[in-house]
């Protein structure tokens, strides 16, 4: 392989010396290396894999077949009744009405921080890196820091602030509270994009007599297809994989499905249904791993974009 | 520059970014630093009494929690450099042998996708000391082997590196495999040449070309290890005993269990103070970074 790209580079003229006519080898047969590297990649895809294979096995089986304990075997009877229970009536906290309640409220905090957060660090970003605002550099710096800043330290001003907003305790207060949280991140990933387009775009532009606002819809928002898939996607994935922030400002009435994922499998009275706990860890799962297969590539983008918010 | 136009619409766009960094970021961390000072209980208390301002701090060294949260953050830092460790040697891997180069790179990143809650399900399912794999290798005559981590003091923070480096070791896989690409491939023909072993390539050529990709990768998991709290909750809860406690565990144990917001804030404010830590390499080698190609440049 790696002869076939110096020979590309060959053609290319790098070094046009030894190109004349070169004919591509064949492909050649497997050597010994080539098959201990196979080897040795498919025993670590094992190890990535079991654990997904545990999960599904068992919130198929039934408790009678767990307690066998044969944990790799597949379900004796296939049965979606742990499913059924886990979305349907499983208990998180003092309400047993599934996880269903805490996917719609997921469904809830998802869409208003989707929109306010990207709304407001696409303008952000915008602004920053098309025109000449006072103190951009600074303020770059400022959002460079807080991008990394752990949130304990501002988890107690901030529910003390939602509290006041009366938003603390909802699905409300999540959101915002997330929207809060990646903005510094996302404004510098859309402030890095934007600085990019050429100035002569923005030159002729203004002198069009394009105002900040229209300049944005026109010129901007259609030049942002890319950028915004890759922002959508961690940003779905990143708040529906949340806990931390859903636990704290969700209250009773806002939890997300992780937070009653967590309850579940925490809970330390009476016998445990595993086949349940693995159901639901499977269905709060399904959403981002959708996501992760139909769109990996763009999905890789994302995280390694906002990689310093993980 | 001739941006004359409507000066004023784009300053006023960043308003309500600046007004969030102000209040929810600055603000926010100028009132836990002023909190961490007070006797604040379940509710703050705004004065301080400056003969003892830091009297949070000392009962915070002298709590054996806090010391265990500490050991258990290097522990587990050092821990998950295993996940750097192995991604590298799963890119080295994928980027020598070609073939099922997209299969095993799905494979190897698809737990990045779940929620740490999923995973510490996952894994705590499996630890199960009387149904989980110790329970599967005794019934096959392995009774030697205890599989069962999570539930001795002694072994839990194995099992949570052990759920980490799972979910993260894909991440930097693909960090190392971007790395590994933007390498010349004429050094490997170079190196076929010249009849250099494969191992020395990569000891003394490949790794030292990507120091940058190492740093990176070492400082994103640091700052990983530090906010580490799900995988906490949804595997040991900190248990058996404290002996899974962490800083970003024990700073939101102290607030929400404990009700005692002095102390929690004087423990978050040692976060911001490890975070600061890893944090200004980062700065000095993105500075280093931009330097080297302004004089590449040149």
């Amino acid at each position: 392989m790696s002869d076939l790209t110096i020979a590309q580079k060959a053609v290319g003229g790098e070094i046009a010396v030894r190109s004349a006519p070169y004919f591509p080898r064949r492909r050649k047969r497997i050597t010994g290396r080539s098959i201990a590297i196979l080897v040795f990649l498919t025993i670590c895809a094992l190890f990535f894999a079991i654990p997904l294979y545990v999960v599904v096995v068992t919130s198929f089986k039934s408790m009678a077949q767990i307690r066998e304990g044969a944990m790799f075997a597949l379900p004796g009877p296939w049965t979606i009744e742990a499913w059924d229970y886990a979305w349907n009536r499983a208990c998180s906290g003092i309400n047993c009405n599934g996880l269903k309640v805490g996917f719609w409220n997921s469904v809830a905090i998802l869409i208003p921080s989707l929109i306010l957060s990207i709304s407001l660090s696409m303008v952000t970003g915008y602004a920053l890196a098309l025109w000449n605002v006072r103190w951009a550099g600074t303020f770059l710096f400022l959002l460079f820091i807080c991008a990394f800043v752990p949130f304990q330290i501002i988890m107690f001003p901030l529910i003390s602030m939602t509290s006041t907003l009366k938003v603390y305790g909802s699905v409300w207060g999540v959101a915002i509270v997330h929207a809060v949280l990646a903005m510094p991140v996302l404004v510098l990933i859309f402030r890095n994009y934007y600085k990019d387009i050429p100035q002569e775009i923005m030159s002729a532009a203004i002198m069009d007599s394009g105002s900040f606002w229209r300049i944005f819809v026109e010129i901007i928002l259609p030049m942002s297809g890319n950028i915004l898939i890759v922002i959508l996607i961690l940003q779905i994935t990143s708040i529906w994989n949340d806990y931390l922030i859903g636990v704290t400002f969700g209250g009773f009435n806002g939890q997300p499905m992780t937070v009653n994922l967590a309850n579940l499998i925490t809970i330390s009275t009476g016998t445990v249904a595993y086949n349940q706990n693995m159901a639901a860890a499977l269905l709060t799962a399904i959403p981002p791993l959708v996501i992760y297969f139909l769109v990996g590539k763009l999905f890789v983008q994302g995280i390694t974009a906002g990689a310093i918010k993980g | 520059m001739a941006l004359r136009w409507s000066r004023i619409a784009p300053q006023l766009a960043l308003t309500p970014a600046l007004a969030v960094t102000a209040v929810a970021f600055v603000g926010s961390i100028g009132w836990t630093i002023y909190l961490s000072f007070t006797r604040s209980r379940r509710l703050p208390e705004y004065t301080i009494d400056w003969s003892e301002w830091g009297r949070q701090y000392q009962r915070l060294f002298n709590d054996a929690a806090w010391g265990i949260s500490l050991r258990n953050l290097i522990v587990l830092g050092l821990g998950s450099a295993l996940a750097i460790v192995f991604g590298f040697i799963l890119a080295a891997m994928i980027e020598r042998e070609k073939r099922g180069e997209s299969f095993f790179r799905t494979v190897f990143l698809y737990p990045l996708a779940v929620s740490l809650i999923v995973t510490g399900a996952a894994w705590r399912w499996m630890f199960n000391p009387e149904l989980g794999i110790e329970n599967v290798l005794h019934q096959m005559g392995l009774t030697f082997v205890n599989f069962s981590w999570l539930a001795s003091a002694e072994t839990a923070m194995w099992g949570i590196i052990l759920a980490s480096v799972w979910q993260s070791s894909g991440f930097y896989m693909a960090l190392m495999l971007a790395g590994l690409k933007s390498i010349n491939s004429e050094i490997w023909s170079a190196a076929k040449l010249d009849g250099v072993p494969i191992w020395r390539l990569y000891v003394e050529i490949i790794i030292p070309m990507m120091k940058f990709t190492f740093i990176t990768c070492a400082i994103l998991l640091s700052l990983g290890v530090i906010k580490a709290y799900d995988v906490i909750v949804a595997m040991t809860l900190g248990g058996p005993g404290q002996s899974t406690y962490v800083p970003a565990y024990f700073t939101i144990q102290a607030l929400s269990a404990s009700g005692n917001l002095g102390y929690a804030s004087a423990a978050a404010v040692m976060m911001l103070v490890i975070t600061a830590i890893v944090f200004l390499p980062l700065v000095l080698l993105t500075a280093w970074q931009q330097r080297r190609r302004a004089e590449a440049v040149r």
